[in-house]
This record gives C-alpha cells, sequence and structure tokens, in this order.
C-alpha cells in the first residue's frame, strides 16, 4: 500500500502545484534556516580527535603573581612560559608531550619566478604528529635529536607541496622560508581538525598549519608569535631571548597520558614543579597549580560551544515551527477540501488508519521536498557565510551526518504538524460528503 | 441478507434531537431487488447510511450477512464495507483525477489483492458495463451514463453480496436511466442482492419489493396512500 500511497501523494501534489509549492517553499525555508545553524553548532561541537580525546591533556599554569589575572572563569591563563615549557619537557622527558607556537613565514622558492607567499606555520617538536595522529603522504617527522640540536629542517603539509611544487615526493628538497633555506623532511597527509584544538587562541575553526618546523628553532631565528602573548606584570624585554625567560605565556602545551596511573603521576610531577618553582620566588599565588584538561573538558572550558550557538539554534527551529505552523493550515485546508473522496474510499473499504497513513505519506513526501530544498538553502547560506567572514571556510561547511540529518528533521517535522490534518480528514463522517459531492 | 431490528437513530446538537429512524425494522433476503421510497426528510439516507455502515445505529440490533455489526470497530466496519457491499450513488462519486482503471481499482487496493487480479477484476469489470475501451479516460471525458456505469463497475469489481444504490438514475435523462436501470436487474439475476432508494416510481415499482419509509419508520404502502388521501381531503374540506 506504501507504493500505492506514495503515487496518490503524487497525483494530489501536482493536482495543486501552487499550494504544494507555497507548503514545500515554508518548510525549505524553515528546514535551511535551521541547518544553517545546526551546522555551525554541530562543526563547533564536534569531537576533533575522538580516538584520543581521553589521553591528550592541555597543560595550564598558575604561574601569575596576586594581581595578575585572565578572563578564565578559574583564572588560570590558557598558555604558558616558554622556560616552563622547556623546564617541564627536561623534569619528565618519559612522557610524551609536545609545546608549540603559531609562527609564519615568507616562503621562497629556488625559482626565480616564484612570487614569495605568506603562509602561517607552527614551530613545534617531532612528538607533534605523533600525539595529533597526523599521517604522512611522504618521509616522516624531523628525528627527536633535532628537538635538542635545531637544524633547518621542515614539514610540510599535502595542500602546500601541491602548490609549491605540483604534488609529488619532494622529501630532500629546499624552501626558503623568510629567506632561510630549511630541508623539506616530510609531507604530511592533509590534516584539519574542527575544532583547531591545539590552538584555540588564534581562531578557534581556522585551518591547520601548512608548516611545521622544530621547536628548537626559536632562539635560533626568533620566530615571531603569530597567536597571542599573554603578559601580566611589568617586564623588561629588550632582546628575543628576553621573551623566552619572561613570564610571558605564549606556549601551546599538550601532554598525552594513555592510563589514569600515568595523568596520576604527571599530577603528581605537576604539584612538584609548582613547589620548586615557589622556592625559586616564582607562582606567588596561594592558589598556584598545574591543571590537566582532556580535550572535550578543553574545548568546553574555552566555550568552543557557547550560549549564543545554542540560543541560535533555538531560534532557528522556533522559525522552522513558524514555517510548519502555516504548513499545517495550509495542509488542513488542503485536506478538508478532499474530504468528499475520502468519504467516497471510505465507503469503498477504506479505514481509517487506512486513510491517515495516505495522508501522512503524502505529508513525507512533501517534507522530503522540503528539505532537499532546504539543504540547497542551507549551503547557499553556508557559502554566504564562508565568502563573507574570515574563519568560516571550516566552520560554515555541511558534513555528511547534516546532509543526512536535513531530510530527516524535515520529514519527521512535517511529518509530526500533518499530524492533526491527518487525523482531522479520517476522522471526518464519510457519509455527509458522499451525498453532497 | 438485511435484517434491522428496533433501529433508532438519533442524531443530538446542543439544542436539537432529532429522531432519523425509530423502530425500524426491515428484512431483506438474499438474491431480493428492494426499493426504497419516501418523501425527503423520512429517512432514506439515514437508512442508507445505516445500512452501508457509514453510520452507527443509536440502538437496535443490525444483521449483515449473518454478521451483527452493532459495536464493530472501524476496521472491521471497513472490511465488511469492503468486501460485502457495494454503493452506487446518485452523483457517481467518482474521484476526478483517476482515470476509469484507477476508480475501479480504489476497493480492490483496500482488500488486497495483487496487482495480476486487480487488473483481471477492473477489465471485467468494465467490460461488463461496456466501458472497457475507455479505461484510460479521465470521469470527466466521460457522459453522466458513462460515470454511473463506472461506479456501479466499482461496485462489482469486488464481487459484492449485497448493492445498495442512492437514486442511481437520479442525475441521467431517461435513456441512460433505462440502461443503468437493466444492467443493475442483471447484476441481480446473477444473485446480488439490491437495495435502491429513488423518488422515481417507475423504477421503484420494476424492483421485486417496494419499501415506503415515512417519518423514519417503514410503512404500510396501502395504509399510507389512505392515510394521505384522508389527510388531504379534511384539508381541503
Amino acid at each position: 500500500m506504501f507504493f500505492y500511497y506514495l503515487k496518490l501523494a503524487k497525483k494530489s501534489l501536482l493536482q495543486t502545484p501552487i499550494t504544494t509549492a507555497l507548503m514545500v517553499l515554508a518548510i525549505a525555508l524553515g528546514i535551511g534556516v535551521s541547518m544553517n545553524a545546526l551546522t555551525l553548532n554541530h562543526v563547533r561541537s564536534a569531537n576533533p580527535i575522538p580516538e584520543k580525546s581521553q589521553q591528550l591533556f592541555a597543560l595550564q599554569l598558575q604561574t601569575m603573581n596576586k594581581i595578575g589575572t585572565r578572563h578564565t572563569y578559574d583564572d588560570m591563563p590558557m598558555q604558558i612560559t616558554y622556560q616552563d615549557a622547556i623546564n617541564i619537557q627536561r623534569m619528565s622527558s618519559s612522557t610524551r608531550q609536545v609545546a608549540s607556537v603559531k609562527t609564519g613565514f615568507a616562503i621562497q622558492m629556488e625559482d626565480p619566478d616564484f612570487a614569495p607567499i605568506l603562509q602561517a606555520a607552527r614551530a613545534t617538536q617531532s612528538t607533534f604528529f605523533e600525539m595529533f595522529n597526523i599521517e604522512f603522504l611522504y618521509g616522516g617527522s624531523w628525528s627527536k635529536a633535532i628537538d635538542e640540536s635545531p637544524d633547518n629542517q621542515v614539514v610540510i603539509a599535502e595542500e602546500l607541496n601541491e602548490k609549491l611544487f605540483g604534488g609529488g615526493d619532494n622529501i630532500g628538497k629546499n624552501i626558503y622560508l623568510n629567506q632561510n633555506a630549511y630541508r623539506i623532511v616530510g609531507i604530511s597527509k592533509s590534516w584539519n581538525p574542527k575544532p583547531k584544538f591545539y590552538d584555540l587562541n588564534s581562531g578557534q575553526f581556522q585551518r591547520t598549519e601548512q608548516i611545521y618546523v622544530p621547536f628548537s628553532l626559536l632562539p635560533v631565528h626568533e620566530y615571531p608569535s603569530w597567536g597571542n602573548n599573554n603578559g601580566w606584570g611589568p617586564e623588561k624585554i629588550d632582546t628575543y631571548q628576553d621573551k623566552l625567560n619572561s613570564e610571558i605565556m605564549w606556549i601551546q602545551y599538550w601532554v598525552e597520558l594513555v592510563n589514569n596511573t600515568e595523568k596520576v603521576d604527571f599530577k603528581h610531577f605537576l604539584s612538584s614543579y609548582v613547589q620548586q618553582q615557589k622556592k625559586l620566588g616564582r607562582f606567588e599565588r596561594d592558589d598556584a597549580r598545574g591543571t590537566l584538561r582532556n580535550v572535550e573538558e578543553w574545548l568546553e572550558y574555552n566555550e568552543v560551544v557557547g550560549n549564543d550557538s545554542n540560543i541560535l539554534v533555538g531560534i532557528s527551529f522556533m522559525f522552522l515551527a513558524v514555517c510548519l505552523i502555516n504548513t499545517v493550515g495550509l495542509l488542513l485546508a488542503k485536506f478538508l477540501k478532499r474530504a468528499p473522496e475520502i468519504g467516497v474510499r471510505r465507503a469503498l473499504g477504506a479505514n481509517q488508519a487506512q486513510v491517515f497513513l495516505q495522508h501522512l505519506v503524502e505529508v513525507g513526501v512533501l517534507g522530503l521536498l522540503g528539505g532537499v530544498l532546504g539543504l540547497v538553502i542551507a549551503n547557499i547560506g553556508l557559502l554566504i557565510l564562508r565568502n563573507q567572514f574570515d574563519g568560516f571556510d571550516v566552520l560554515a561547511t555541511m558534513d555528511m551526518s547534516m546532509f543526512i540529518a536535513a531530510p530527516v528533521i524535515a520529514i519527521s517535522a512535517t511529518i509530526l504538524s500533518g499530524l492533526y490534518p491527518a487525523w482531522r480528514v479520517c476522522t471526518t463522517l464519510p457519509s455527509i460528503h458522499l451525498k453532497t459531492q | 441478507m438485511l435484517k434491522m431490528n428496533n433501529i433508532n437513530k438519533i442524531y443530538r446538537t446542543d439544542l436539537v434531537e432529532t429522531h432519523a429512524l425509530s423502530e425500524f425494522n426491515l428484512n431483506v433476503k438474499e438474491g431480493e431487488f428492494v426499493s426504497v421510497t419516501g418523501p425527503s426528510g423520512s429517512g432514506k439516507t439515514t437508512f442508507l447510511n445505516l445500512a452501508g455502515l457509514l453510520e452507527s445505529t443509536s440502538t437496535g440490533t443490525y444483521e449483515l450477512d449473518g454478521i451483527n455489526v452493532v459495536g464493530l470497530n472501524d476496521k472491521q466496519l471497513s472490511k465488511i464495507r469492503n468486501e460485502k457491499i457495494g454503493f452506487i450513488f446518485q452523483g457517481f462519486n467518482l474521484i476526478p483525477d483517476l482515470n476509469l482503471f484507477e476508480n475501479v481499482d480504489v476497493p480492490l487496493r483496500y482488500r488486497g489483492f495483487n496487482s495480476k487480479e486487480r487488473k483481471e477484476r477492473i477489465e471485467n469489470a468494465l467490460e461488463q458495463v461496456g466501458l472497457a475501451a475507455r479505461m484510460k479516460h479521465l470521469p470527466s471525458q466521460l457522459s453522466g451514463g458513462q460515470q454511473q456505469r463506472v461506479a456501479i463497475a466499482r461496485a462489482l469489481a469486488g464481487t459484492p453480496r449485497f448493492l445498495l444504490a442512492d437514486e442511481p438514475t437520479g442525475n441521467l435523462d431517461s435513456l441512460m436511466a433505462r440502461q443503468v436501470m437493466e444492467l443493475l436487474e442483471d447484476i441481480n439475476k446473477s444473485g446480488t442482492t439490491i437495495v435502491m432508494v429513488t423518488h422515481d416510481p417507475d423504477l421503484a415499482r420494476r424492483a421485486e419489493r417496494n419499501i415506503q419509509i415515512v417519518d423514519g419508520q417503514v410503512c404500510d404502502f396501502t395504509l399510507y396512500q389512505n392515510n394521505k388521501a384522508a389527510t388531504e381531503h379534511a384539508i381541503s374540506a
């Protein structure tokens, strides 16, 4: 009977093309707007590294004095100082951990015709790639030795490799970063976690960097930070070395702890480190401490999915509800106009459930059409967002789950709104219409 | 085939209570052709709706083909309507956007026949009413008489045992009316019980038996005529 109902639905919808178009448009507008909001919310709330999100921990240290303050609910800085990064790494070398900072370069090639391009980069350590599950097309990371003894080596991302060389294995070739030659040791596969959890300071949904250079080169080439540099008190900083020795917090620091024992041990280590630094005259506050937050906790702490996002989703679904209420009115008028036909069907043996189902199938088809058109509207909306606002190229992109969700939501919502009209028409007394038809 | 005993049908609104049928009794035997006549508002349509299970009785008992139908739920009543009753209406009641094949198909769909059996039944039914060649036509492309023949084909396709006809020739000219009536008589000869509501005394006379409904009750025809004559005489006097 389902296919019979589908056939009847098609006839019915084609019979009143203007009403059908109005209903589809109303549903599509509601779905388009709500899917826009839902997509933004969905991308914001996605787990960017589900296979490791419980093992990777962002490290925070309360290094400020009593008057220093940060805009977090617990007053903890989001980044740490260079000296703490180096200290912690040296004192707990058995734990897998990584320090990194966003920087950038003007890229030049040996080809004199190549116009230099400005590109964001990340100064980091060899563990970065292992910890964050970054795969390689060619080569790999620089060796651990380079993390101690700096050398001009570089890993470039697949996209940049395409841009610079047109793709292919270019291991061993040189590129010039700020006019210094760097040897390519690895070409990483495309990697674009959403949100960019490992560094939420400069755009939570920006694309990942395309260039990775050894963190150990920071003092050598004095890379500028392209992210936040948070100070909390007066300091005399004249040289890059002054910055490295300062209390400026500008380094992102992650630790990988695979089980609870490792987590407990590392927390003990952090406590002892804080006590040691207190003795050295740093970490003046009574609540000086280190904290660890796994990826999900870190995203929540940084309010990646803020209340505004949830409110936007709520409002968009209210708009969908308004569109559906309009659809209910149109459906009611359409169905009741058809009551004489339903009277005939009831006389010929259709029971109420069959009539009800027939109308729900028609409503479902309307929902499907509205959902498909809604997807188109949603994608046009997302395209406008991507073109109009920086940082939306990742955020305003629909993934497969959203593509599936749109028609499912549309059909479910439309069927829900069609329940009353379908019930009204199926409970109408058939005898009234048989005589008057 | 049809046994109605002490049937009452009362329509209630907040202000008014209307007794459409009162202590209504009727027995129609299998294979009978019964015509039902009566003045407007006498209860003919209410009787037809009750007989066709389109409405429920307020009180009384009703047996159709040996089944006590009082108190059955919607699904059970719909099944009986679909399997045992064929309807023919004064206004034909064809679905305008379905072609003849699809119109005749409607009751068969609810019966659950497979497509092969449906096709056979539809073709046979349309053949029987002489419209097999026009099965892809829409009702609007046919004359009134042809539309009524399609309605009869639709009623016959499910091979019902009981045919309810409500003014089947009311919207037709005399030639068409005669053809439709002859068709109904043929159907009756093949064993189908027919109850036909009509205003036309000539058609009513062609049935085996005529029932008169007056004020919601089955009325003895002779007594009714005498009462009517007496009333008219009293008024004129």
